[in-house]
């Protein structure tokens, strides 16, 4: 008896250092490494893509996983903490040994992340909406930059409602580079910005704020405050019968800010997002009732939680095409520019150069009872800017975040 | 000055506790040779963070001043050591230089904001406040620096984002650099400790630790025995407060990375919970219970997904009512109890300092 | 000119009135008991909730606000009774024990109420004065803070159970000497201050962003405030309130809101380093 557990034990052992050398067999799964924040401030983001990873998960599985392969989910939950993201990261690369890593919520938890991934040959793919810039080979952004969100919105609210612009922006790095995204397209529009104030994270009262603005008389606000306190402006802006129109590349889609405030605080917001869960058309409604199946008490499907559910059908598809899961076998389909998926949204497709997606982008606006309406279709926008200044991840591999103020070279 | 090893002021002088000691750092030298090198990693990371606790313990636990200003001290560490080693460089070892002049650093600033409270009389939860408001001041200063015009250097502060790009400590040696990650790191850091410790021990056991202690139980009348209170709490201040800019050293150092969410709230009570758990009376209470409660922390975090903040919590509150002099403490207190009745006819350890 | 002039005024009455909601149940718990309260917070998100479930389910607002104070007080004294009780001789072990209800607070609303909540809107109304026009909701806020402090002071100077309140922690076992049943007047005394929490919590309801950490928005104001304020609230909270209400709504207008939020922490410094027992103290030097 002794003798054949030791006998199991030795093969079990050599069939591990086996699996080392030789490539993963059918029977192995594919592990996937999962950090979102699903306790503490973020959770209300976090919640939706862990929702969004799961149903994905799931669905690959039902239908024979990745190359035959099963997936295995990993998720662990560093509480909006950047320290537990670092521990984390390292923990599911090393001991767990995970195929890809995917999430994070805040820019600096993906920075957290990034050097320990640089260290390694592992995929990272980060899944929301930021301020862009990121030009790394690990990883794969997978939500909209500004490009996409603003170089449709800025022209079309200078269109209708006018060139002067007030911004009200979170003091970080997303609130500076997107409000000098902002600057750059308006500029080209005729437009200019007569105010802006950054206001620091966590700050929840903003009577000072409403008057600067209605000192400053705008045609319309760009409004790029983050976080739950934040959020508190729109509430207390229209009781105090601030009524400009307003614009914003992160309201409704991913805070659902129009279900979380008693309306008609966000009447008269446009957004332009590549998903929101009031879009319609049948691949979506198909995408929403399988999602409203598993999760039928979710409040929204929101932009990051579809996009997480998008991450690991982008990830099956590359490990498909590359028929491997190693980083060089699955940039070398990024590299012939077909890395794409038809998704919810309609066909999306991975930049080569930057890593980053393409998404079809669609302005919606915030009507007074709160319902959505869907308005222009602006087609699929790709991810340029990283390109045009020069990044090119074909070529070389600099692991830096760019912005217009630091551009390479 | 080997004298001062032993002595009231720290638990734990008898044969019995230096030959358990002996026995910890052998197992801890020897734990890489067969641990995971993942789990060698992870307790390196676990180790840095003791010497802010250690600070803690110092001048709360010994000397009686609640500070929230760990985090300030930590966040000056990890930046200045993140601005410097990028200015300076990562060769010939210059990185220790950078770790050194950081810690000067945050020195510098504990004798000035030091002096700037202490010697205004500012005590008791005045100064907790008014420790708090300095971090957070500071955190929201670091979280407003994202722009390009906040940089030193080729070094950028990057705002909420984080600095990035600092090199990790490393010296040279033959057939190329020593570079302290994992377990490189985990040797360094069990070195450090093993020095710190000592170097504490011996300290609190001095005329100057009993001093210290004289302030936490009683201020005035130390002062009516002619000390200078101030002097003796600035001091206790200033170390305190380079132990935890050591601490931020060595995370940014770990991670290359560190934002001003390590400076802020609730960052920075965090120290003095794990202190509070661990006993905070005591400095090896202190440096043991932070180790377990960072595993406890980590472990319940990864398994018990949402339900892991009322785990901690729950762990925590069992703490303070049930073992009030912390946990770690109680269980050495009870073991050196046993101890006690072991050997026949030995009066039972009197309780010590448990009160502060 | 005038529309400036009110403008000012308007700014400085919104952060006053700010701080002072937020502080006053601190100001009572950690203030005159001496109890750490970093659950404070809680209270607040307590009322809060309450408050937007009871108009969610058709109670008129005053009510449901009233209600939510009352709910958030009833909270604070099983608190008392079950935590705090066996603490106020260590009262630094108080922040641990808070600390800890704190996050079990949090986490466990969020386990069950979910991570948002949706908001009630903030009751119609407003005026305008020049080309601005300001919130009557906010106007209402500012007198709810003065309302609160003239409660606090009535409430402990000129009632039997003031007198016992105050007596009790001075000297708790003189008091219990007495006659007085002072575990009766703790826990009361606590779930008064809760209340106020909660009452501060249901008044910004309205106004605010419903999660389960909401109250840390409050938290860093509260302590400043109080800790200013120093011992004696009854003397110190309103200046501190105050002084820090004109520094704040200075900077900001002046050089925005992240000078506001550093300057104001960095004018707490100086207040405490120049009167080291906060404004009470100040006060009892100078006329005591």
């Amino acid at each position: 008896m002794l003798k054949k557990t030791m006998f199991l034990g030795a093969l079990s052992a050599m069939s591990i250092s086996i699996g080392a050398v030789l490539p993963a067999s059918a029977a192995d799964p594919i592990k996937i490494g999962l950090l979102e924040d699903i306790s503490g401030d973020l959770a209300l983001l976090g919640l939706p893509k862990l929702h969004g990873s799961e149903l994905a998960v799931e669905e690959i599985n039902a239908e024979g996983g990745i190359m035959g392969r099963q997936i295995e989910l990993i998720h662990l939950d560093p509480q909006g903490d950047n320290a537990r993201y670092q521990e984390f990261s390292r923990r599911l690369l090393s001991r767990d040994k995970v195929d890809v890593l995917i999430g994070g919520i805040t820019s600096a938890s993906r920075e957290a992340v990034r050097p320990i991934i640089d260290r390694t040959d592992t995929l990272y793919m980060y899944t929301n909406q930021y301020e862009g810039g990121v030009c790394d080979a690990n990883m794969i952004s997978v939500g909209a930059v500004p490009e996409q969100q603003l170089s449709t919105l800025v022209p079309f609210m200078v269109e209708k409602y006018g060139k002067k612009v007030y911004v009200v922006a979170a003091d970080y790095n997303f609130g500076h580079l997107t409000t000098q995204w902002t600057e750059t397209l308006l500029k080209e529009e005729g437009g200019e910005v007569i105010g802006k104030e950054f206001i620091p994270l966590g700050v929840s009262q903003f009577a000072q704020t409403i008057q600067n603005i209605q000192k400053a008389k705008p045609d319309w606000l760009m409004m790029l405050n983050v976080g739950a306190a934040q959020d508190s402006f729109f509430e207390q802006a229209m009781a105090a019968k601030l009524d400009y129109p307003m614009a914003s590349p992160i309201k409704v889609m991913l805070g659902f800010e129009h279900k979380r405030f008693a309306a008609p605080a966000l009447s008269g917001l446009y957004a332009v997002a590549n998903w929101y869960e009031e879009l319609d058309t049948p691949e979506a409604e198909d995408f929403k009732a399988r999602w409203r199946a598993k999760f039928p008490d979710e409040v929204y499907i929101n932009d990051m939680g579809y996009n997480a559910y998008v991450a690991i059908n982008q990830y099956k598809m590359l490990v498909e095409k590359a028929q491997s899961t190693a980083l060089a076998d699955i940039r070398a389909v990024i590299a012939t520019g077909d890395a794409c998926l038809d998704s919810p949204e309609g066909k999306i497709c991975i930049d080569p150069k930057s890593q980053h997606t393409s998404h079809r982008m669609r302005l919606i606006s915030v009507a007074d009872d709160h319902s959505i309406v869907t308005g222009k279709d602006f087609g699929v926008i790709e991810p340029y800017w990283l390109g045009e200044v020069g990044c090119d991840l074909t070529k070389e591999n600099p692991k830096t975040q760019y912005s217009p103020d630091n551009l390479p070279g | 000055m080997l004298t001062y090893i032993n002595g009231p002021q720290t638990l734990g002088n008898g044969r019995g506790f230096w030959i358990s000691f002996l026995a910890l750092c052998v197992a801890a030298l020897a734990y890489p040779f067969f641990a995971d090198p993942y789990d060698v990693g992870n307790f390196a990371y676990f180790l840095l963070w003791i010497f802010m606790a250690m600070g803690v313990c110092i001048m709360w636990g010994y000397t009686g001043m609640l500070s929230f200003a760990q985090t300030f001290f930590f966040g000056v560490g990890g930046y200045g050591y993140g601005v410097l080693s990028i200015m300076i460089g990562e060769q010939f070892g210059l990185t220790f230089l950078s770790l050194l002049l950081a810690i000067g650093l945050a020195g510098l600033s504990a004798v000035v904001l030091g002096y700037f409270m202490i010697y205004g009389r500012v005590i008791g939860v005045f100064f907790g406040i008014m420790t708090l408001s300095m971090t957070l001041a500071l955190a929201f200063f670091l979280g407003q620096t994202a722009g390009p015009e906040w940089a030193i250097g080729d070094a950028r502060l990057n705002g909420f984002n984080g600095m990035l790009g600092m090199p990790p400590l490393s010296i040279p040696w033959f057939g190329g650099d020593i570079v302290f990650l994992d377990s490189a790191l985990y040797y360094l850091v069990i070195g450090l400790l093993a020095v710190v410790y000592i170097g504490l021990r011996i300290l609190l056991n001095s005329p100057f630790g009993h001093v210290l202690v004289a302030i936490r139980d009683d201020q005035e009348r130390t002062e009516l025995l002619g000390y200078d209170v101030r002097k003796y709490q600035l001091i206790a201040f200033v170390i305190g407060s380079c132990l935890a800019a050591l601490s931020g050293v060595l995370y940014t150092a770990w991670g290359q990375f560190i934002t001003p969410s390590s400076v802020g709230l609730p960052a920075a009570a965090m120290p003095i919970v794990w202190v509070a758990f661990s006993g905070r009376s005591d400095i090896s209470a202190t440096t043991l219970g932070t180790f377990v409660i960072l595993l406890a922390f980590q472990t319940i975090t990864i398994y018990s997904q949402q339900w892991a903040l009322i785990l901690m919590g729950a762990l925590l509150l069992a703490t303070v009512l049930f073992v009030p002099q912390g946990f770690v403490l109680g269980l050495m207190q009870i073991v050196q109890r046993l101890l006690a009745l072991g050997t026949r006819g030995a009066k039972p350890a009197g309780s010590k300092g448990g009160r502060a | 000119m005038a529309a400036e002039v009110f403008s000012t005024f308007y700014q400085f009455a919104d952060v006053f009135a700010f701080l002072i909601l937020s502080a006053a149940g601190l100001a009572i718990i950690f203030g005159m008991m001496g109890v750490i309260n970093m659950a404070h917070g809680e209270f607040i998100m307590c009322g809060a909730y309450v408050t937007t479930a009871l108009v969610h389910a058709g109670t008129p607002l005053v009510i449901a606000q009233l209600s939510g104070a009352l709910v958030a007080g009833m909270v604070g004294i099983v608190l008392e009774v079950t935590v705090v009780r066996s603490l106020y001789a260590r009262p630094l072990d108080s922040l641990l024990a808070t600390w800890a209800v704190s996050i079990m607070i949090t986490q466990s609303m969020l386990i069950i109420v979910g991570s948002s909540f949706a908001g009630v809107g903030t009751p119609p109304g407003s005026f305008s004065v020049g080309v601005y026009t300001f919130s009557t909701y906010r106007v209402i806020l500012f007198f709810a803070a003065i309302g609160v402090l003239a409660l606090i002071y009535l409430l402990f100077m000129k009632t039997r159970f003031g007198i016992f309140a105050r007596a009790t922690m001075q000297n708790p076992s003189m008091a219990r000497a007495l006659g007085m049943r002072t575990n009766l007047v703790y826990a009361m005394t606590f779930g008064f201050g809760a209340a106020l929490a909660g009452l501060c919590g249901a008044l910004y309801a309205p106004t605010m962003t419903l999660i389960p950490t909401m109250g840390a928005t409050f938290i860093v104001e509260s302590f400043v405030t109080v800790v200013v304020g120093g011992s004696n609230v009854l003397l110190g909270t309103a200046p501190a309130g105050l002084a820090l209400a004109i520094v704040r709504t200075w900077l900001v207008s002046w050089q925005g809101q992240i000078v506001g939020q550093i300057g104001m922490l960095l004018a707490v410094m100086v207040m405490i380093r120049v009167m080291p027992n906060g404004f009470s103290g100040w006060f009892a030097k100078r006329f005591g």
